[in-house]
């Protein structure tokens, strides 16, 4: 990993007085599939906030040799750093495609925007089906492949997936873990951020756990997999 | 029943007029989640650019609307950008203090510069009308009512179907998405109150061929604006239509059987009771 697509060292957040993160070192290589996992309330999402610059936070964060602390979210995702947020964040009131094209809001390229709609039509045909259906009617498992739909729309580097197996049935998982492998063919980088760690370390190539707001286990996937106290912490073997 | 059919037909046309007043306020309440007290007096800065193009340069008023309405575009952005933005997250009661402080600012320096005397715009066609199945029509009233129309159509064919109109209605619904996905709230903010304020410059332009007008006409336009609001919701361009029709013929009618000194009172009487019965607004969501 002698350049790295993401790195972040040192970094510290929370929220007001209340710190979260602490010390968190974290490097991510083109092309990989990265798992991030831990339990409720470890701060996955809190860094992935830091990360998008919804919160402030100290330390550095590196994207593409940048460094992102004095960003804003519109910034940061101008550099194609985004993310697929917790609980999906849809515009409810518009429809499936609005809310795709929604992801290509800072893309000039409106013949390139295009082609990506199309692109993600066949990635999910049921949204194609559903285009003009509003978002916020939509099944969990469909609103979570139009929210997916909506971060490749932006035609990312690095794609950033909060919980994205929360609630929805084992085939759709699998499905939308396919689609994240599938994607990383076509050259974007993923960062998995996940409670379903068996799903998670299934499909990535490294992972990294952390635990109250701490990174505390960092390797291959297959190894961490393996590893007897990861099993019985988050596998309960 | 010839009278009746003729204050229905004047009700209609101001009805077009008061929805267009509102649309500013009903956009700007909808997106930045501010109840603009000041709505009314961007709306007589717009009748006064109007005026003043129109006695001082001789410049037609319906040509003078764009003039109105691109100036009040600009104060608008401003304002959001250097006032507004900074209460922005702040509590509603915040922003109700400061734009209320911007009204009284506003009408204070109108009166300073326009003096408290009434005006009246009067092109060489005011007089000209025809009759409508009975009814007699001034065309100024029509051409009035045909722009506020053409207007409401124009700002639902931007935001239903521009890139940036799409942002304004995403950020509407989910701020964080929004910033996530690509928006920078400032700017988007301070564009969508300048369309706010060149919507109200445009019924100010309006309302100064159609009316007369004085330094103190804002707070009366902001209370008929926000009673639309409240009956048409902050949903659709097309409520805030039917919203206005709905207060113009309700004026005209309480005009004739009540006298028109009342119009005022049961106007807001309406709001009154559609807050009581249907807080969430008679036809779409309010807030
Ligand atoms: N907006 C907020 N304001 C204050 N505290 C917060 C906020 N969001 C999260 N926290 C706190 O920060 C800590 C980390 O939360 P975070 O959401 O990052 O955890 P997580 O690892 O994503 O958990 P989960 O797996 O349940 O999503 C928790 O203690 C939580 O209560
Ligand atoms: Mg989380």
């Amino acid at each position: 990993m002698s350049d790295p697509l993401l790195k972040v060292a040192g970094l510290s957040a929370g929220y007001g007085d209340m710190a979260v993160l602490r010390d968190i070192k974290l490097e991510i290589a083109r092309g990989e599939i990265v798992a991030l996992v831990g339990s409720n309330g470890a701060g996955k999402t809190t860094l992935l906030r830091a990360l998008s610059r919804l919160i402030p936070s100290t330390g550095q964060i590196n994207f593409t040799g940048r460094a992102l602390d004095e960003l804003t979210p519109d910034e940061v995702f101008a550099l194609r750093l985004v993310q697929v947020p917790e609980g999906r964040q849809l515009f409810d009131q518009m429809s499936v495609e609005e809310n795709l094209l929604m992801g290509g809001y800072r893309r000039p390229d409106s013949a390139a925007v295009a082609a990506d709609l199309q692109r993600a039509y066949e990635l999910f045909p049921r949204l194609k089906e559903r285009r003009r259906q509003l978002a916020g009617s939509l099944s969990g498992g469909e609103q979570q492949m139009c929210a997916i739909a909506r971060g490749l729309m932006a035609a990312p580097e690095l794609l950033m997936v909060d919980e994205m197996s929360l609630g929805l049935a084992p085939v759709i998982v699998d499905l939308l873990l396919d689609t994240l492998v599938a994607i990383r063919k076509e050259g974007v980088t993923v960062l998995l951020v996940e409670q379903d760690v068996f799903s998670a370390f299934y499909v990535a190539d490294r992972g990294y756990v952390m635990e109250s707001g701490s990174i505390v286990r960092v390797g291959p996937a297959k190894e961490l997999a393996e590893d007897p106290e990861v099993k019985r912490a988050y596998l309960g073997i | 029943m010839q009278l009746l059919w003729q204050i229905l037909v004047n009700g209609v046309l101001l009805g077009g007029l008061y929805a267009l007043m509102a649309l500013g306020l009903v956009l700007v309440w909808g997106v930045l989640n501010i109840v603009n007290l000041a709505h009314g007096a961007l709306i007589m800065l717009g009748a006064y650019v109007c005026y003043y193009f129109f006695t001082g340069l001789g410049w037609d008023p319906f040509a003078a609307l764009p003039v109105a309405m691109s100036l009040l575009f600009c104060l608008g952005y401003l304002i959001q950008r250097w006032v507004l933005n900074l209460v922005i997250r702040a509590p509603m009661f915040n922003s109700l203090l400061v734009t209320f402080g911007l009204e009284v600012v506003i009408t204070y320096l109108a009166q300073l510069l326009f003096s408290a005397d009434f005006r009246t715009v009067n092109p060489s066609y005011a007089g000209a009308n025809f009759s409508f199945f009975g009814a007699t029509v001034p065309w100024v009233r029509v051409l009035a009512f045909g722009v506020a129309l053409a207007l409401t159509f124009a700002l639902w064919l931007f935001l239903d179907h521009t890139r940036i109109g799409r942002a304004i209605r995403a950020t509407a619904q989910n701020l964080v998405a929004a910033r996530l996905y690509g928006v920078n709230p400032r700017q988007l903010y301070a564009l969508t109150f300048g369309i706010g304020a060149a919507l109200a410059g445009a019924a100010g332009a309006l309302y100064g061929v159609v009316s007369q007008i004085n330094p103190y006409i804002g707070a009366g336009l902001t209370g008929k604006s926000f009673a639309i609001a409240i009956i048409g919701g902050l949903e659709k361009s097309l409520y805030v239509l039917v919203g206005g029709l709905f207060l113009g013929v309700v004026e005209a009618l309480t005009a004739l059987y009540i006298g028109p000194t009342y119009t005022d009172v049961v106007s807001f009487g309406i709001l009154v009771l559609v807050l009581i019965v249907r807080p969430t607004g008679l036809l779409g969501r309010t807030a």
